[in-house]
């Protein structure tokens, strides 16, 4: 008895070493990742790669072009006066602030370093400037046109230039600029047509996927807005908003969800086993697992996506099915060593087949896709060799004592041939709506990507409308070998874009070459310019008779001096104004090539421009098939890469699958049980798709990535139904076992499916139904039979 | 010339009104804003004949313009150029609408402050709405009832960057003298004959 306490003694300090060799390679692990732990959320590493140049721009676009670094802001729920004032005070707070490269609300005051340059290079700028433009009769007819304005009460703003620019240059430059798609004027600041929003821009200095730094400025925003006027509402949104809410999104909804599928899981696991122990080991691979994982990932590309962290809670509900399985499958008085030799097999298929379902993902040149790839593979090994081999050393020879719950079978409904045919008719169902209603349900809209909630988007669309600033999906690119050929090819295609708008084929255009013409251009127009002693005498011949003073116009002749000897405007001179901004968004260098873009707005028939564009003769004047000017869409575009990724995607799920099955001959040593395994879990993919699509759903990338969770999933539960059971004692075991496993996955994934993102939303609902499905399907079919 | 002369017409007129006050005030009541007001609002809807100068440091000689100026309640002003040439202003809801060369304009109050400052400042005082006036400019009264003096400062700084003051004048309900003093230092001066 002595001898027995002994050795229980050393065995219980034995294991006790073991605990906590495990618990500090575990606390070790978890300090290295909380200590090195990078999570970005640039929702554009879940976008395909590009492979086009026109795909490039896209994305380049999206994640650091003029539009993702726009912040809208609409203030509302006070009367008109009170917006106006808050419009005006929000808009001073935010020219200062560090965040912002400007804050335009419409007012006329804003733009005076813009309005600055403008007029300093107005002779440069303005198209009307051309030898005959400073002539004495021109100049006559342009002095009268001044004097019958000057007795006008409403000339107030242009009188204050006039003693320097009495041809109007300034005005003309001015007039370019597109007015027409600016939102309404209302005590002159934006506001919505009904007067309910006043409407504010604001470019942050942050590109629009760094979501902490756009987060930071929406923060600057409200704390401004509250200093201005707590009471006034408001509301933000941009790409760059939108980074930010959904890194915060995924951020909550990765936190909270987790957390609640753990807490369930953890109640049900404490209900099968009643006991801490085996609870405890249970969750032991899975959190090894998990942080092994992450870091592995984060070693490898150098952070974590948020995405991929709220995706790597969901691997919880995969891998704690293999403890749970190796646990529940020991025998009474049996050790899980022993239990871990008889189900080994069966075990290392389960992992290696869900690891060659995920090695698709890693295949994937997208850094989000392959980040879950790699997650899941390391995630499922490390949680596989852990169930095979830390739990049975961590137990030893110590004999797990829990009460073992009884399953009711049902065998008897499975073991009738009925319920398999409605499961095959259902399959066949399933498949046949699928053939027949593909491609509809199939998602071609970039946007199904992004994690941005449906109501987010849709608001910033009805802003983005009241604004009267809808989003251009539709350039010209012109190219060129360098920013100057660039800006030339743009600017001789301006007579076409004004036969477009005169045509009605386009309301409106923004061309670069506007507010920045080419270099020649501009040395042409500065060359013009007559000499001082020249315009002196022409401007004295036009002044004779009139009101003015001789010597009134004495600016202008200083003025006209100085433009003629002035460099050319370079984009430099734009830095820190709303127009530079746009430049710098407008005037890209890509590849060693440059492109002018012009946003077109408000195309009836693109195909028309197009077929116009390409009628013209190629490389426009100078006959250099390398600068031209092309119709660029978005649009189309965006449709494009996601159809090639989907493509891609199946061809790599295809592989995953052949490797799978090749897994499954080679480790069941059978084509017949093979077919037991395999069928299952293939019918529950096509079963899970149908129901989805036909609930309205269209599939998306996530939706592919889930349906392989599916896969991997059903497979497990096809091999544990489809081992051969020794008795009528091990076949209770794995009923018990299944079920526990079922249960979590379909808690976990549930869970998920109630995420206010879209892809967790997408990964959860399509998980949680996979699994339920691949279960009654593995029931149904993979057992074997006893005949 | 102008500028010395405008304080010493304010020292004149506050001379008169303390010389004139204790009769004043024995009469039936004070001569004030809210009295102005009443008077204005009273006036009838009329239509005059205006001379306007402009004064411009550009300029050698005023450019005057003359036509007709008129008022219909509630809110229309309309001023018809007639000379040196054919040019109508007309503010009527929310809107100024120009005709120029034969081509007419619409322009919302709204859209430009100084618009809308410029619209308050005819309507408030041809209708006697006070509270019109005071939305856009701090008010000072001289003179009395048979020849006062109102000078408006405008309150916004969008406004006085352009406008200095603007200065009506008059006998009773009668509008005898509109004086739009920029911040340039250019002005004009419209005298209703």
């Amino acid at each position: 008895m002595a001898r027995l306490r002994s050795t229980l003694g050393v065995l219980f300090s034995r294991s006790a070493v073991r605990y906590g060799l495990a618990l500090l390679c575990f606390s070790a692990l978890g300090l290295v990742a909380a200590k090195t732990l990078r999570i970005e959320s640039d929702f554009t590493a879940f976008l395909p790669p590009s492979a086009t140049p026109e795909e490039r721009l896209l994305i380049a676009q999206l994640r650091d072009g003029l539009v993702s670094r726009l912040m809208l802001v609409a203030l509302h729920g006070a009367d008109e006066n009170t917006l106006a004032r808050a419009s005006r005070g929000l808009a001073e707070k935010l020219g200062h602030a560090p965040e912002f490269d400007y804050a335009a609300n419409g007012s006329l005051n804003q733009f005076a370093v813009q309005g600055e340059v403008l007029m300093r290079h107005r002779y440069a700028l303005s198209p009307n400037v051309n030898s005959q433009h400073f002539s004495a009769p021109a100049l006559r007819a342009a002095l009268e046109e001044q004097l019958a304005q000057l007795g006008s009460p409403f000339g107030m703003l242009s009188r204050t230039i006039l003693a320097r620019d009495p041809t109007g240059e300034f005005l003309a430059t001015l007039r370019q600029l597109d007015p027409g798609s600016m939102p309404a004027l209302r005590q002159g600041v934006w506001f919505s047509a009904d007067g309910q929003r006043a409407f504010l821009i604001a470019q942050t200095r942050a590109p629009g996927f760094d979501s902490v730094r756009q987060a930071s400025a929406m923060a600057t925003v409200r704390k401004a807005l509250a200093e201005v006027n707590p009471k006034v509402e408001i509301t933000l949104t941009g790409s760059g908003v939108f980074a930010a809410e959904s890194r915060r999104l995924i951020e909550r909804d990765a936190v909270n969800l987790s957390l609640c599928s753990a807490i369930a899981i953890l109640a049900m696991l404490l209900f099968v086993y009643r006991s801490a122990l085996p609870v405890a080991l249970v969750l032991t691979p899975v959190t090894f697992g998990l942080l092994i994982g992450v870091l592995v990932v984060q070693a490898l590309f150098g952070s974590v996506h948020g995405i991929t962290l709220g995706f790597a809670a969901t691997l919880l509900g995969e891998a704690v099915d293999y403890p749970n399985y190796l646990l529940l499958n020991t025998a009474a008085g049996e050790t899980a060593r022993g239990a871990a030799r008889r189900i080994g097999r069966t075990l290392a298929l389960a992992v290696l087949t869900t690891v060659a379902s995920a090695l698709a993902l890693t295949l994937s040149s997208f850094t989000g896709l392959a980040q879950l790839g790699v997650l899941t593979m390391v995630g499922i090994t490390v949680a596989g060799l852990a169930t095979r081999y830390l739990i049975p050393w961590l137990l030893g020879d110590r004999v797990l004592d829990f009460r073992r719950l009884h399953v009711p079978a049902g065998a008897a409904a499975a073991q009738a041939g009925w319920p398999r045919m409605i499961g095959l008719a259902a399959t066949v169902c399933g498949a046949l709506w699928l053939a027949s209603t593909y491609p509809a349900w199939w998602e071609r809209d970039l946007a199904s990507i992004s994690p941005v909630p449906e109501e987010m988007r849709a608001m910033d669309l009805r802003l983005r409308r009241e604004m009267g600033a809808p989003e251009t999906s539709l350039f010209l690119a012109s190219r060129g070998a360098s920013e100057t050929a660039a800006l030339q090819v743009a600017e001789e295609i301006l007579p076409v874009l004004q036969e477009w708008k005169q045509a009605g084929w386009i309301r409106s255009y923004d061309s670069p070459a506007w507010y920045l013409p080419a270099p020649a251009t501009q040395t042409g127009r500065l060359r013009s310019l007559p000499d001082t002693p020249t315009l002196q005498k022409n401007l004295d011949e036009a002044l004779h008779g009139l009101a003015f003073r001789a010597d009134a116009f004495a600016p202008f002749v200083r003025d006209v001096a100085a433009a003629r000897v002035q460099a050319p405007l370079t984009r430099a001179a734009y830095a820190a104004t709303p127009l530079g901004a746009k430049l710098n968004a407008l005037v890209v260098e890509l590849e060693g090539q440059w492109l002018v873009l012009t946003p077109l707005v408000g195309v009836s028939d693109p195909g028309k421009l197009a077929a116009s564009l390409s009628a013209m003769p190629e490389g426009g004047s100078r006959g250099r098939s390398s600068d031209t000017t092309q119709l660029v869409d978005l649009k189309q575009i965006s449709t494009q890469m996601v159809d090639g990724f989907s493509r891609a995607a199946l061809r790599q799920a295809a592989v995953g699958t052949l490797l799978i099955t090749v897994l499954l001959i080679l480790g069941l040593g059978s084509l017949k049980r093979t077919l037991h395994v395999a069928a299952p879990a293939a019918a529950a993919l096509v079963v899970t798709a149908a129901v989805l699509t036909a609930g309205g759903q269209r599939l998306g990338v996530f939706h592919l990535v889930a349906l392989l969770l599916v896969l991997g999933i059903g497979l497990n539960y096809a091999l544990f139904f489809e081992r051969t059971p020794a008795d009528a004692a091990e076949r209770e075991r794995t009923r018990l076992a299944l079920a526990v496993c079922s249960i979590s996955t379909f808690t976990t994934f549930g869970f998920l499916s109630l995420s206010a993102t879209p892809v967790l939303h997408a990964i959860g609902s399509t998980v949680a139904l996979g699994a339920l499905v691949s279960l009654v399907l593995s029931a149904l079919w993979a057992r074997p039979s006893f005949s | 010339m102008n500028v010395l002369r405008l304080p010493a017409v304010a020292l004149i007129a506050f001379i008169a009104l303390l010389a004139s006050s204790t009769e004043s005030l024995a009469q039936a009541g004070v001569f004030d804003l809210v009295r102005l007001m009443q008077l204005l609002s009273l006036a009838p809807e009329a239509e005059v004949a205006y001379t306007e100068k402009k004064y411009s440091s550009l300029l050698a000689e005023p450019i005057v313009s003359s036509g007709t100026l008129s008022y219909r309640r509630p809110d229309t002003v309309e001023k018809n150029m007639t000379a040196p040439r054919s040019e109508r202003f007309r503010i009527a809801g929310e809107e100024l609408i120009v005709v120029r060369n034969g081509a007419e304009r619409r322009l919302p109050l709204s859209s430009q402050p100084l618009l809308s400052a410029f619209a308050a400042s005819l309507r408030g005082v041809l209708a006697g709405d006070a509270a019109l006036l005071r939305s856009h400019y701090r008010l000072a009264l001289e003179g009395e009832e048979q020849g006062w003096r109102l000078e408006m400062i405008p309150l916004e700084e969008e406004i006085s960057r352009y406008v200095e003051r603007i200065t009506v004048s008059g006998r009773a309900g009668r509008i005898e003298e509109i004086e739009v003093r920029e911040s340039s230092g250019d002005r004009s001066v419209l005298q209703v004959r």
